[in-house]
């Protein structure tokens, strides 16, 4: 099962720009694009960081693929 | 990029002494030149995404995230775990074949060798994880 994440419509939704997101969850930016693009998956401290910056429950910007490929 | 006298002022520290120690055992100006080139790193470091940078700490103020780190982990790993392959191979090769020990040698180019593919897999880890 792959993770999959809505951080980027979340961020944008938000009016977060990639550079003052990782400023508050104390990353890069390339990290931010990597987390994106589904490149690299973030430890659960960073997620629940990641959530709270952007005051969503993590489970809405967050979740495993299910058995059919979509979002549950 | 405020609050980060503490960093750019330890580093420079560092510069210098890098430097004194080139020109101690080179030429004055090869002193300079390493010492300028160890600032000229320190001073670009903090911008060119490769570390995120934490003021508050003082002199630690870059580190690495969590994807760098696992960039570091995975990059070392590698080096690791092909020198000691390789290794490996030329003790085998040498016992067996060559019927001769090991040359001392091979251990300098062994640990070449790691450096290089440390450095290879760092690079191509960070292409792919971006």
């Amino acid at each position: 099962m792959n993770l999959h994440n809505d951080l980027k419509e979340t961020r944008l939704k938000k009016n977060f720009t990639q550079e003052a997101l990782a400023g508050v969850v104390g990353v890069t930016r390339q990290t931010i694009i990597a987390i994106e693009k589904e490149k690299f998956v973030p430890s659960v401290k960073l997620a629940l960081e990641l959530a709270s910056a952007l005051d969503t429950p993590i489970g809405k910007m967050f979740w495993l693929e299910n058995s059919q490929g979509e979002k549950p | 990029m405020t609050g980060m006298k503490s960093y750019y002022v330890s580093r420079a520290i560092i510069s210098v002494a890098f430097g004194a120690l080139f020109a101690t055992g080179s030429t004055w100006w090869t002193g300079i030149l390493v010492g300028a080139l160890a600032f000229a790193w320190f001073l670009l470091a903090p911008h060119i995404g490769r570390y995120s940078v934490h003021p508050e700490f003082g002199i630690t103020a870059l580190r690495r995230d969590e994807r760098a780190q696992a960039i570091n982990d995975k990059a070392a790993r590698n080096a690791f775990i092909i020198s000691m392959l390789v290794l490996g191979g030329m003790i085998v090769y040498f016992g067996t074949f060559a019927l001769t020990s090991a040359p001392i040698a091979i251990f300098k180019w062994l640990l070449i060798l790691g450096v290089l593919i440390y450095y290879a897999s760092d690079f191509w880890l960070r292409k792919a994880l971006s």
